[in-house]
């Protein structure tokens, strides 16, 4: 207990002599703590907002999109029971229909046409959609008399921007004239102006509506959200099922989203994580010449304490605690600085305009940061330690 | 009297770089007890730094034993020796060698940082009272360079025993000193030792240090001699010049 105390005592009597130099050694230190974190911060905001906008398009990894196709169109009751059939043999617990269809919708300034996105309920969930108001549909929305919608922004503003509370409805402009109630909200895809609205529709209630699907067209897609690991086998047996059921057709079952291909920013966080890397070298290496010439100019000073009884441990210690208690509280401030530029909204804005939520400060950035400069410092520190228990005593106290 | 330090057949031998051997302790013996004033004399080069090493365990004998408080140190850890000399010797140095940029009373602090228990705990009022004794009290937070050689020399002592060591090395104490200033601060040095019961190893060339010394040794090449106690100065027959000649005339004429 003691020598625990007695030790922290000296370290600290140590860092309040020297610690100008300290000081002067640790802004280094502290400026590379604070590059590595925020390009780290940065990296992983910049990859957050590239994974939320690929999700809204492509899927979450793994999202495989089945389709038939051949010199005529499948039949397509026999399609959705083939789609029905391998979700049950799979064991798929979400999939989508997704097709495309165009629909004058009556708002109060006129008819406008709407890009309807004609989907199943665990296209939320695969898209990992976000309503900004209200809520995405739920499996007994199919079954509503009057279709549910969940519509931008844009469809929002020009209904008028009814409260939801209240089951607002907009009419569908046609020979049926089929009322809608709007259950949510979400952002616009891109958001420019003069963005035409749109809307997300179940498949079953756009049936009932009489809204034609395959618009532009394209042929029905129908998506199936796997775990990343069985993405590949569950391609092929998928492929291979398919292609069964649909002889002199082309089956395919793809990989739609943006983790298909790897990770795309494998490299660029490798090659960005890499000069952070070496920034933190530097800083390493401006500590690590600061401590050796500090060893020597204090060699006498070790020499004397030595004489006093203190052990090589001890000085090991003494120099090692005066390094790594220094750097810690320069990884801090590191770290802070780096919260501040990461954090900061315009920069956040910036760098992922793609996002409507920033994801927190990522702990794991800080938790680098700090392990670097402790790290830093225990590595910087060891070598003028083992200089330090080295010396001989008498030789160090003619110094 | 309880023997303290005892050197038997001790030699100490380096390797150079050209392989040749350089013998420099030749087969010494040595017994100090408990309470003893005894000073080694000899010039430059003959060895007392290393015969301080090694009674102040800071070295180990190449053949030969060392006993302390009776027991064998030649098999002793460093950091076992360290402790032992933590708790047991206190060292005085020519250049005062205090820590430069901590006050008086830090200094005087610095040993008891090793120690355990109350040593640790009431460091402060310890080493007060040591300063106190060598009459530095009102000096305590005064920084090492704004004080004099001479009250350097004694805050240097009163850092070496504060931690009451049975046993003070003192290599050249007064090397840096006036004569006048240089006998104050052995007489201080000698009353506290006597005061405290310490025993009081002085390495030196100057006589009148040697001359405040109840035992005398004169070490030369490697061999070391008893000799008479130099004559203090002012008593008749001593020589006036504090010079190695007196020494050696002293040393000779008892050899």
């Amino acid at each position: 207990m003691t020598g625990l105390v007695s030790t922290i005592v000296e370290a600290w009597q140590e860092l309040r002599i020297n610690k100008t130099r300290i000081l002067l050694a640790l802004i280094g230190v502290a400026l590379s703590v604070a590059a590595l974190t925020t390009v780290v911060g940065m990296g992983n905001l910049v990859r957050e907002g590239y994974k939320a906008s690929s999700e809204r398009n492509g899927g979450r990894s793994a999202t495989l999109n089945l389709g038939v196709y051949g010199p005529t169109m499948p039949d397509p009751e026999k399609l959705s029971q083939a789609y029905r059939g391998i979700q049950e043999r799979y064991g798929i617990k979400y999939s989508t229909n997704v097709s495309q269809a165009q629909h004058g919708f009556q708002f109060p300034n006129g008819v406008q046409d709407v890009q309807l996105h004609v989907v199943d309920p665990g296209y939320g969930v695969i898209h990992r959609i976000e309503v900004d108001h209200g809520s995405w549909f739920a499996d007994s929305d199919e079954q509503r008399f009057a279709p549910a919608l969940v519509v931008s922004e844009t469809f929002y503003n020009a209904a008028g921007r009814p409260n939801l509370t209240t089951d607002p409805v907009v009419t569908l402009a046609g020979a049926q004239k089929t009322t809608a109630v709007i259950i949510g909200v979400v952002p616009d895809q891109y958001p420019y102006p003069g963005m035409p609205p749109s809307a997300y529709m179940l498949t079953g209630a756009a049936e009932k509506a009489g809204v034609t699907a395959g618009a532009y067209g394209m042929s029905s897609q129908f998506e199936i959200w796997v775990q990343d690991a069985q993405a590949e086998s569950l391609q092929a047996a998928i492929t291979a099922d398919l292609q069964q059921q649909f002889p002199g057709m082309e089956a395919q079952a793809n990989r739609g989203d943006y983790a298909s291909h790897g990770d795309p920013f494998a490299m660029v966080q490798l090659a960005v994580g890499g000069i952070a890397g070496l920034v933190m070298l530097l800083g390493a290496v401006g500590m690590l010449n600061i401590s050796m010439v500090t060893v020597r100019y204090r060699v006498r000073e070790i020499g004397i304490r030595r004489s006093f009884g203190a052990t090589s441990q001890r000085v090991f210690v003494g120099v090692m605690m005066e390094s790594v208690v220094a750097t810690a509280v320069a990884g801090v401030v590191g770290v802070m600085l780096a919260v501040a530029v990461v954090k900061n909204p315009w920069i956040e804005s910036k760098i992922a305009p793609g996002l409507t939520e920033f994801p927190p400060f990522p702990l794991e950035a800080a938790m680098l940061g700090l392990g670097a400069a402790i790290l830093v410092g225990a590595l910087a520190g060891a070598i003028p330690a083992l200089v330090a228990v080295r010396v001989k005593v008498i030789d160090a106290i003619r110094f | 009297m309880e023997e303290l330090v005892s050197l038997t057949a001790v030699t100490r031998t380096v390797r150079l770089p050209d392989d040749a051997e350089l013998h420099i302790l030749k087969g010494i013996d040595l017994a100090v007890h408990a309470g003893d004033h005894t000073a080694i004399i000899g010039r430059s080069g003959g060895g007392k730094s290393t015969l301080l090493n090694l009674i102040g365990l800071l070295d180990l004998p190449s053949t030969g034993e060392i006993r302390f408080l009776g027991e064998p140190v030649n098999h002793l850890s460093n950091n076992a020796r360290a402790r032992l000399r933590g708790e047991s010797v206190g060292f005085v140095f020519q250049q005062f060698n205090l820590l430069p940029g901590r006050s008086a009373l830090d200094n005087v602090i610095t040993p008891l940082l090793y120690a355990k228990g109350s040593g640790f705990w009431r460091r402060r009022e310890l080493a007060m009272e040591m300063l106190d004794r060598v009459g530095l009290s009102a000096r305590a937070d005064v920084l090492p360079n704004m004080l004099s050689g001479g009250e350097q020399q004694r805050v240097a002592i009163a850092r070496a025993l504060v931690r009451k060591p049975r046993l003070i090395l003192a290599d050249e104490p007064t090397g840096a000193l006036d004569v006048e200033t240089g006998q104050t601060v052995m007489a201080l040095l000698d009353t506290v030792a006597t005061e405290s019961g310490s025993a009081l190893i002085t390495i030196t060339h100057d006589s009148n240090v040697a001359a405040l010394a109840r035992a005398c040794y004169r070490l030369e090449a490697g061999v070391l001699t008893a000799v008479d106690v130099p004559l203090r100065p002012g008593t008749p027959g001593a020589e006036t010049s504090a010079s190695d000649e007196a020494v050696g005339a002293s040393a000779g004429a008892g050899a």
